[in-house]
């Protein structure tokens, strides 16, 4: 594939270092709490995170020398192919810790077909939104895009995965935003499920889920059970201090007190190890990597371009202030990566691919 | 192509990626406050939990203080026993480890049950001791199956190991597991639920001597358990080290007498000088091993209801009428307040008749006509019961007293009875009647009402031995606190008895004429040793009483208890003490081969003469002797 070599000025080498750093950090940290102290060895975790790597920069690669434009043009084709994806996980998916998730390994992967519902819903809303004028500002247009949202959110909240499922909502409700919904409607939206959460509450959760809101407000009321995620997630971010343990000095995470340390509590042994002063790097660097997004939406020569890295940069804010929250016992324990830094191969190539596309949105703000 | 319409869209673009910036912020800045208020501001509190997560803290218990006897060889010491362990916490199914466990080690799985039951509450992480003092074949048994029994622990805990076959069991006491009800008492200070602490004897008394330090061990787990790291050791500080007064081939010896006529009663060798117990026992006794190791039910009932009452220390515990034991008192009250002369002499028909009452002698044919010497060699109750009715009974009760009969004698060793006297104000404190002299007869031969602890006859006859001195005994003679030994200060003498010193003559020669001339205690007499003593044979029951028992048929004991005190050589006492029988007939017939078979015991270690037999000592020996003192070879410790 042949790129112009006068777009290569434009691409945006602080927001790679700043995913890539990132990407390392998680490395880092995923290998301190696998260490196995009898092998003195790093988990398997670690191995599969480090091949994915190289995965996801290709994939990324790909995402940014195809003008986006064409991979919007062709987004159906794309949604298409996801939905049969997912549909093809729902018969035939690898059944893990009781969710029906992956697609059979293929030369020693398997994939996760949902990681890449945001990006392909994200390409697909840019373009429904932002091939109109005035886009999302009436009703049926909102409606039309909550549809496109709907059917992989049904097929991922039923594998069940409803925490990956929920990630796609800030998507739409980001792209709809810029796009020029009606902020009225989002507080009549959020005074609606205010108002009907009693009722979703009897009669829309399961047990477990509300389980879960219930161990959020009182941890202690099972404290060996739902809770202990909770508890043992303060206690180590709490531990951890102003300048942490030390790499590999971790003792939550490393001596197992704290479950999925290197999953969905990844940030947590990471303000273990490293302490406040570790959190606040961490963090200015997503928030850098936010606000780097958000320039490129700026910078976008159409609105196809800006709706695509909102949409994008809006599912990742939502999953990394979630998680993070989370990571610190904050909020109600639900099985949500941190991108970028959490284990998982189909996550991290999904989360590059999705920066290269916001790198070409800024690459390609000159071209015509 | 730019329209007006696609600008203004374009301002509002802007405005909104603007107001997402801002919510974005906001969102961080919120996370960055949490977790400063998470990590700096409430740190201390989570940093606790996180170490009381991974950090345990492992007890390790202190050995006990070794006792040697006085020559430093050691009577007791710890040995180290197995106990297996099950850690919940590492169990998927407690229940069926407890099995697997029972299967293993061919244990009982409801006993075993039973004792999970009781530790219900402990920590998920803390080994419940499951079988404590496990047997070789069970330890073996679960080091083979490490990998079926991962919550199975062994764990090596000091315990005390005494001498078998409860050589000196009384002395030493015995150790066992703290009770609720201890936790809060100054001798048990500084010792926790679940601490091993004495319970009698020496390891009583001095429990917070002998008890040492525990010390333990910091340790990193993980999430199940499993020990990861040591970070940190207090070791535990031994408990102090002993060196008794004791000699232990005098203890062989007094307990192999009493093994040998298969006797109960209780026997205590001094040092008349000092107050050193040199050999004491009860008989029968108890294996303090067995507490040692967790007393089991059984052993621990069939202990209390044995009528035999081994578990009492009848040398300080038991009280007895002394019998004719008691008349050294009587002499040295009568004569002291002048009330008689060495020639006093009193005409024995074999009967006397005071107040209406006909008081029978001993010895049923006449003794004739006594002076007091022959008196207390012969055991004449009627010259005594003519002295007797010279004297007041607050006399008997003032003179017992500075010879140290009354009360307790100070010994260290736990649950002293008092040795008692009576006097008229005793009477009537206790039963608010006056006393009636008729009273008095019976006391001057040590009946009636009068009832002593061996040890106090012991000190009674000592402080007669040292000529007036009313020692402390005592079983301890140093101390190693870990700075090297240091001897202890023998205890300060009760008092001191200014004897007059012809009294002391008289009643020296009485008790040498006893063993030495004609006496009732011809048996103890030694060649060139000046043995002097006087036995004694207390009525347990009346002779009425006697006839209605045997009718009874409840085949109870109700022979004599038999006595004999003693001090050797007469002139310059080095050793003295009381031998008890009971229901041992004449005193002469069963404590004094007992007496004898120690001063030969005594006398020829003293020399570096060869240990005489029992046989030599007028005693015979039905079986082979059933106690033997163990002395680890190569061991020893304590002054010279």
């Amino acid at each position: 594939m042949i790129v112009d070599r006068r777009l290569l000025p434009h691409l945006d080498l602080r927001l790679i270092a700043a995913v890539l750093g990132l990407t390392f950090i998680g490395l880092a940290t995923i290998y301190s709490v696998t260490w196995d102290f009898r092998t003195h060895r790093p988990g398997g975790e670690f191995w599969t995170q480090v091949y994915a790597l190289p995965i996801g920069l290709v994939a990324a690669t790909v995402c940014l020398l195809v003008d986006y434009r064409s991979l919007t043009q062709k987004s159906l084709l794309i949604y298409v192919a996801l939905v049969l994806a997912l549909v093809y996980v729902s018969f035939f998916g690898v059944v893990r810790g009781g969710a029906r998730r992956w697609i059979p390994p293929l030369l020693g992967f398997s994939l996760q077909p949902s990681e890449f519902a945001r990006i392909t819903v994200a390409l697909v809303l840019a373009m429904f939104y932002g091939e109109r004028q005035r886009s999302a500002a009436t009703m049926g247009a909102l409606i039309a895009g909550g549809l496109i949202l709907s059917v992989p959110f049904l097929l991922i909240a039923k594998q069940p995965d409803l925490g990956t499922a929920a990630t796609l909502l800030p998507v739409f409700l980001g792209v709809a935003y810029v796009a020029g919904m009606r902020v009225r409607w989002l507080v009549i939206a959020a005074i609606a499920v205010a108002l009907l959460s009693p009722v979703i509450w009897q009669y829309g959760m399961k047990d477990y889920q509300k389980q879960r809101i219930e161990t959020f407000v009182n941890p202690t009321k099972d404290p060996r059970g739902a809770g202990y995620q909770q508890i043992q997630a303060k206690v180590t971010v709490g531990s951890g201090g102003l300048a942490g343990k030390g790499f590999m000095q971790g003792t939550q995470g490393g001596y197992g007190f704290l479950p999925v340390a290197h999953n969905d509590f990844v940030f947590s042994v990471l303000a273990e190890e490293h302490g406040f002063v570790g959190v606040l790097v961490t963090l200015a660097l997503y928030l850098f990597v936010i606000m780097r997004s958000l320039d490129a939406a700026k910078l976008a020569r159409d609105r196809v371009g800006a709706f695509l890295v909102v949409a994008i940069i809006s599912g990742f804010a939502f999953q990394v202030l979630y998680n993070i929250t989370m990571s610190a016992g904050l909020a109600p324990v639900k099985g949500l990566t941190l991108p970028l830094m959490s284990y998982g191969g189909s996550s991290l190539v999904a989360t590059l691919a999705g920066f290269g596309l916001i790198l070409n949105v800024r690459m390609r703000r000159f071209t015509n | 192509m730019v329209t007006p319409g696609a600008t203004e869209d374009r301002r509002g673009l802007q405005i909104r990626l603007v107001m997402i910036r801002v919510v974005t912020s906001i969102g961080f800045l919120a996370l960055a406050i949490s977790f400063w208020v998470l990590q700096v501001f409430e740190h201390d509190k989570y940093k606790e939990m996180a170490d009381n997560n991974h950090l345990r803290t492992i007890p390790l218990r202190a050995p006990r203080g070794v006792l040697f006897d006085r020559d430093g060889r050691v009577l007791v010491e710890n040995r180290y026993s197995f106990t297996i362990a099950i850690i919940r916490e590492r169990s998927a199914n407690v229940n069926a480890a407890v099995k697997r466990l029972a299967a293993a080690v061919g244990a009982d799985e409801a006993l075993l049950q039973e004792v999970m039951a009781r530790h219900k509450r402990d920590p998920l992480f803390a080994p419940i001791p499951i079988i404590e003092h496990a047997s070789f074949p069970q330890v073996a048994a679960v080091r083979a199956r490490g990998l079926e029994l991962p919550e199975v622990v062994v764990q090596q805990v000091p315990t005390r190991a005494y001498p078998p076959g409860g050589f000196a069991a009384h002395l030493f006491g015995y150790v066992s597991e703290i009770q609720e009800a201890q936790l809060d008492r100054p001798e048990f200070a500084g010792a926790a639920s679940g601490a091993i602490v004495g319970q009698a004897g020496l390891e009583k008394v001095y429990n917070t001597k002998l008890m040492g330090t525990d010390g333990d061990q910091l340790v990193v787990v993980n999430s199940v358990g499993r020990e990861i790291d040591k970070i940190g050791e207090e070791p535990p500080v031994e408990g102090q080290r002993m060196q008794l007064t004791i000699d232990a081939d005098l203890q062989h010896a007094l307990e192999e007498a009493f093994h040998a006529g298969n006797m109960a009663g209780s026997a205590v060798f001094m040092n008349p000088k000092t107050g050193e117990i040199l050999a004491m026992t009860s008989q029968p006794a108890y294996d303090p091993n067995d507490f040692a190791t967790g007393i089991d039910r059984g052993t621990w009932a069939k202990l209390n209801n044995d009528p035999l009452l081994p578990l009492q220390d009848r040398l300080i515990q038991g009280k007895y009428q002394p019998g004719s034991t008691f008349k050294v008192v009587v002499t040295t009250a009568a004569l002291s307040e002048g009330l008689i002369t060495p020639d006093f002499k009193v005409t024995c028909p074999g009967y006397a008749t005071f107040y209406g009452h006909t008081f029978q002698c001993d010895k049923h044919e006449a003794h004739g006509t006594l002076d007091l010497r022959h008196a207390i060699a012969e055991s004449c109750n009627v010259y005594f019961y003519t002295v007797g009715n010279l004297l007041k009974i607050d006399q008997i009760h003032e003179y017992a007293e500075k010879l140290g009969l009354t009360g307790k004698t100070g010994i260290d060793l736990p649950n002293e009875s008092e040795s008692l006297v009576p006097s008229t104000e005793w009477k009537m404190r206790t039963t608010g009647e006056k006393w009636y002299p008729g009273e008095t007869i019976s006391v001057a031969i040590g009946q009636g009402q009068v009832t002593v602890t061996p040890i106090s006859l012991a000190t009674m006859i000592t402080t007669v031995a040292n000529g007036g001195t009313v020692v402390v005994p005592h079983v301890v003679r140093a101390v190693d606190d870990g700075t090297g030994w240091k001897m202890l200060e023998p205890p300060q003498p009760r008092s001191v008895f200014q004897f007059r010193p012809d009294v002391l003559q008289v009643l020296r020669d009485g008790l040498w004429n006893a063993v030495n001339g004609t006496g009732t205690a011809g048996r103890a007499r030694i060649e060139g040793r000046d043995v002097a003593g006087k036995t004694g044979t207390a009525q347990v029951i009346s002779k009425e009483g006697r006839a209605a028992a045997a009718a009874s048929g409840k085949g109870l004991d109700l022979r004599d208890n038999s006595w004999f005190e003693f001090f050797a050589p007469v002139g310059d006492a080095e050793i003295s003490g009381v031998v008890f029988v009971e229901h041992g007939g004449y005193g002469a017939a069963s404590a004094v081969p007992i007496a004898k078979y120690m001063l030969m015991t005594y006398f020829a270690k003293k020399d570096g003469q060869p240990m005489p037999t029992l046989e030599s000592a007028g005693i015979t020996v039905p079986k082979p002797p059933v106690s033997t003192v163990t002395v680890a070879p190569g061991r020893s410790g304590g002054p010279r």
